[in-house]
């Protein structure tokens, strides 16, 4: 095996959207993402990686750990994607991922909330990903401690750890219109607004439709919706439907926590499996379609789209798995002679 | 009617009675909630609720906010507790409230007061007692006030609370127990028309703030010698009322100017230099200035003792100018 | 609606037009003093002006000709102004840093880096005690974000609960240093989470983005619900589309079908126009003179 890498990916927007606003949801320090940084850098150093490649950003995220990087510590080398002009906008993650796919990453480390992840999975073709959560909803990335996180990760980039036993492949919604081509991890919304405006999806009367790909009953986000009314596990191949209407005219209601300090009632009018491989028109036309609870893509008056659940979306560490892995081979602990000793 | 009561409660006086007759009138300080630090606001809380506000030790926000109140029909009054500490607020106070009316073309009225306590002889050292009224007078859009005792206190800040441009008040901490006779109705007492304290016809001694009293020990001691001076309390350092000063150095031909300020660019400075250049021809002494050294104020009794400008200096001073021979 | 968006395209066209025209007289030499610009930043302030009205009062930046368009001052006088002229909005003795007009609730573009956050919690103290309903917006620049009094006005605001709006417009660059350097955790909206305020990141070339949060967080405020600071992520105009909020709000607009072509073209034409006018008459109006070097610094002295 040459030289080993593994990918960090910190986005500086998560975790800051209108949710904190019209909700209570909780900022993530920019402070915090660059120490979830250093904890990751510092775990890969004892799994041995050669090199990590850490995204830049505008704010203040990679400074930080540049700073952090002339005061010592042990490291392995640092390098920092810095080929792509900074926009300031989700392409910077998709460039950073490029980047580390192309520098032969064995994992890539993904900080960030559903938005940042679905970007990066877009982008990281077949070298995993370990989404950490640094966002406002959540359903997709853990809540992990960085360190344990970088100690996976560290162990399947140098190659101790075989990936196949420790990630597995997820689902997506693909969601096609005439201009463009998106994937979501989670769910897809269809809305009756006009404008992305400021993307974040926190108001539910204006909901029309909800694709998910899984949903859980703790779940948070719009995949509660399902969650309370037909769950579907993450393990099943299989997805949820939902048509949504005004919750004064619907045959269901869910008060569902659609956001951090936001339950609100969901009315749907009815609900089946999404099926792998279908294409579904959506009747979206001259709204906007959320991603994962983001809105992402306005129509023009007539424009269709369609959404389809593929099994074929980005391959995801299970830390738990690896961290098992790691114990039943040995790979983080040793014998010390007084061990040898008294085992004679 | 008048009865007798201290120079702090005459300025809670003032506090209420303006809080009672004008409800644009609010009042911000450091613990207000129980007193303020100085205890003048004591009592308020209740009589004016939701008017008399508790603030975070926090001067560029709040005088920030008491200026940006004044510009939308409030009448404001901060109290900012230590003159020194102006520093953390200047930009607030120079840039913002002082230039408003001029650098909007005329089209903003601040009323706001911001009243603050200057002055040594409390052995509070040099970064609690401080002069600095001669910043402020200084800078072209604001007023200085700088009362003299209770009477004075009282209708110089109802005057402030009443007046349309930003209003730096200036109490001496050393006057807040002093007593005297102050009308219980409600009185003003004009800007820039200063208070001939005490006549005479030998010497003009004009002396700033608590300097007035001290003025006034010298001037009994200089009478049982046979000079008598006249006392100029000029109440206000912007608008300063010349007139009364030249016109006095006019008919005595000798001025005394005492001020507590440091001695470089003060009160006594600008006073003594209009003096030298309006009235000249009516001089028939060198003026005299009675200020502290220049040095930052000291801590211990024996030092700030000697610092401080007192009866027996300014009774020196008196003396020599009187005494001049060319 | 449509009202709204044409409203919106109207002043972010008035600001640009402005703006560029304002540039192109700079380089002549006749406009005095300093004139920094505000183009690129129209859906921020337009955004939130907006949803402002007599009872609500800003403050600007030295950046602040956006500012004060935006909250409805004249664009004749603004001009005037920058051409130190006694027909200007403070009759030449502000100009370009300091163009105010207290009866619109604009309490001037401000000179001084972080001026105008301790300025805001007044008018909202203001607002709160006369039960208007009114907020207070300050608008500030990432170099404002490092500032005491502005982080000294989010504690004061957050205290008193305060209708007040901390918009922070953040193009990267304090003055000339990238605020990577100089703004350690550079998220502005971070420091509001210090003081118990929400604080949002929004997209700054994007005027819905923009409009959204300030409505949210003007009626979260008016409703007695306290502060909020929203950042304004732009960078510092160039001309690349993609980071034009004109180009882009009408893009959009148009394929939602709300406005059509000839809809933008006449507002374009009527700004242009608006602005020629302005400059001519700043050209030919009168300087102050002698009588007006004294007038004005006090009410009565």
């Amino acid at each position: 095996m040459g030289e080993t890498v593994a990918g960090i990916v910190a986005n500086p927007a998560s975790g800051r959207d209108i949710r904190r606003l019209v909700a209570q949801a909780s900022v993530f320090p920019t402070a915090e993402k660059a120490n979830m940084v250093q904890r990751l850098l510092a775990a890969f150093a004892v799994t041995g990686l050669d090199r990590a490649l850490v995204s830049t950003d505008l704010g203040g995220i990679s400074a930080t750990v540049r700073q952090a990087l002339g005061r010592g510590g042990t490291w392995p080398a640092v390098g920092f994607c810095e080929d792509d002009p900074l926009t300031g906008t989700a392409a910077d993650t998709t460039n950073a991922v490029r980047r580390m796919v192309e520098a032969g990453a064995g994992v890539i480390v993904v900080l960030g909330g559903d938005g940042t992840a679905r970007v990066a999975a877009a982008a990281c073709e077949d070298v995993p990903i370990l989404a950490l959560s640094t966002g406002t909803n959540n359903a997709f990335p853990q809540k992990r401690e960085a360190t344990v996180a970088g100690l996976a990760a560290g162990l399947i980039a140098t190659g101790q750890i075989d990936p196949d036993l420790v990630t597995h492949r997820v689902s997506v919604l693909e969601v096609v219109t005439k201009a463009r081509r998106e994937i979501a991890l989670v769910d897809v919304c269809v809305s009756l607004s006009k404008h992305i405006g400021a993307r974040a999806l926190w108001d539910p009367t204006s909901l029309t439709e909800l694709y998910c790909t899984f949903a859980e009953p703790d779940g948070i986000g719009l995949s509660s919706v399902p969650g309370q009314l037909c769950p579907s596990p993450r393990s099943s191949p299989d997805g949820v439907a939902l048509q949504l209407g005004p919750a004064g005219e619907t045959p269901y209601v869910v008060h569902a926590p659609i956001a951090p300090g936001l339950v609100r009632p969901v009315g749907v009018r009815a609900w089946g499996v999404l099926r792998p491989g279908v294409r579904v028109e959506l009747a979206a036309a001259g709204g906007v379609i959320a991603l994962d609870g983001e809105r992402e893509l306005e129509l023009k008056t007539g424009e269709s789209a369609f959404v389809e659940l593929k099994p074929d979306g980005p391959w995801c560490v299970d830390v738990r798995a690896a961290m098992a892995e790691a114990a039943r081979k040995g790979l983080l602990r040793a014998e010390t002679e007084l061990g040898k000793e008294r085992r004679r | 009617m008048a009865r007798t009561i201290s120079y702090r409660e005459a300025i809670t006086e003032a506090l209420a009675q303006e809080l009672a007759r004008d409800e644009s009138v609010i009042v911000m300080g450091g613990d207000d909630a129980w007193g303020g630090v100085l205890g003048v606001t004591k009592g308020l809380v209740p009589r004016f609720p939701g008017r008399v506000l508790d603030t975070p030790i926090s001067e560029s926000a709040v005088v920030g906010a008491a200026i940006g109140a004044a510009t939308r029909g409030q009448r404001p009054v901060a109290e900012l507790v230590f003159i020194d500490s102006m520093g953390a607020c200047f930009d607030q106070i120079f840039n913002q409230a002082a230039k408003f009316r001029y650098m909007f073309g005329g089209n903003a009225r601040t009323p706001v007061v911001i009243r603050t306590m200057y002055g040594a002889g409390l052995r509070a050292a040099a970064q609690h007692s401080q002069c600095l009224y001669p910043i402020f007078t200084h800078i072209p859009g604001l007023k200085v006030v700088v009362p003299s005792n209770p009477y004075e206190a009282k209708g110089l800040l109802i005057q402030s609370i009443r007046d349309d441009d930003p209003v730096i008040f200036c109490e001496h901490k050393a006057l807040y127990d002093t007593r005297g006779e102050v009308p219980e109705d409600s009185y003003t007492i004009p800007f820039g028309e200063a208070n001939i304290v005490r006549d005479g016809g030998d010497v003009t001694i004009v002396a700033i703030g608590r300097m007035v009293a001290v003025a006034g020990e010298a001037a009994k001691e200089l009478a049982t010698s046979g000079i008598e001076a006249e006392i100029i309390d000029p109440r206000t350092t912007s608008p300063l009322d010349a007139e009364t000063i030249l016109d006095s150095v006019g008919h005595t031909g000798r001025l005394v100017v005492v001020d507590e300020a440091s001695p470089r660019c003060n009160l006594a400075t600008d006073i003594s230099a209009l003096v030298a250049k309006e009235a000249f021809a009516a001089l028939r002494a060198p003026i005299e200035m009675v200020a502290p050294p220049h040095t930052p104020v000291p801590f211990s009794d024996a030092l700030e003792d000697l610092y401080l400008p007192d009866a027996q200096k300014v009774l020196n001073a008196a003396k020599a100018v009187v005494e001049y021979q060319r | 609606m449509t009202d709204t968006l044409r409203e919106a395209y109207r002043v972010m066209r008035t600001i640009r037009t402005f703006e560029e025209r304002v540039r192109e007289e700079f380089a002549t030499g006749e406009i005095p003093g300093f004139a920094h610009l505000y183009a690129g930043d129209e859906a921020s302030t337009t955004g939130v002006c907006l949803h402002l009205g007599d009872r609500d009062a800003i403050a600007g930046t030295h950046r602040g000709h956006g500012h004060c368009i935006a909250k409805g001052v004249d664009v004749k006088a603004m001009m005037a102004e920058i051409y130190g002229r006694r027909t200007g909005s403070c009759h030449g003795k502000g100009g370009s840093m300091h163009i105010a007009d207290l009866s619109k609730g604009l309490l001037g573009a401000n000179g001084i880096v972080g001026g105008g956050p301790p300025l805001i919690c007044g008018t909202a103290l203001a607002a709160k005690q006369q039960n208007t309903g009114g907020v207070g917006v300050a608008f500030f620049g990432d170099g404002a974000g490092n500032r005491g009094t502005t982080l000294e006005a989010l504690n004061l605001a957050a205290v008193w609960n305060l209708p007040a709006i901390f918009v922070a417009e953040n193009n990267g660059y304090a003055e000339a240093t990238s605020s990577t350097w100089s703004v350690a955790s550079d998220n502005i909206a971070d420091r509001a989470a210090g003081f118990g305020v929400p604080g949002v990141i929004v997209d700054g070339f994007d005027f819905f983005a923009v409009h959204e949060a300030a409505g949210e967080a003007i009626g979260r405020a008016r409703e007695g619900g306290g502060p909020t600071l929203i950042e304004v992520r732009s960078t510092r105009f160039s001309v690349e589309a993609d980071g034009d909020c004109l180009k882009r709000f009408r893009a959009r607009v148009i394929d939602s079908g709300e406005l059509s072509e000839p809809d933008f073209d006449d507002i374009d034409a009527e700004v242009a126009k608006l602005i020629e006018e302005s400059v001519s008459a700043a050209k030919a109006a009168p300087k102050p003179t002698l009588k007006d070097l004294e007038t004005d610094v006090y009410v009565s002295y």
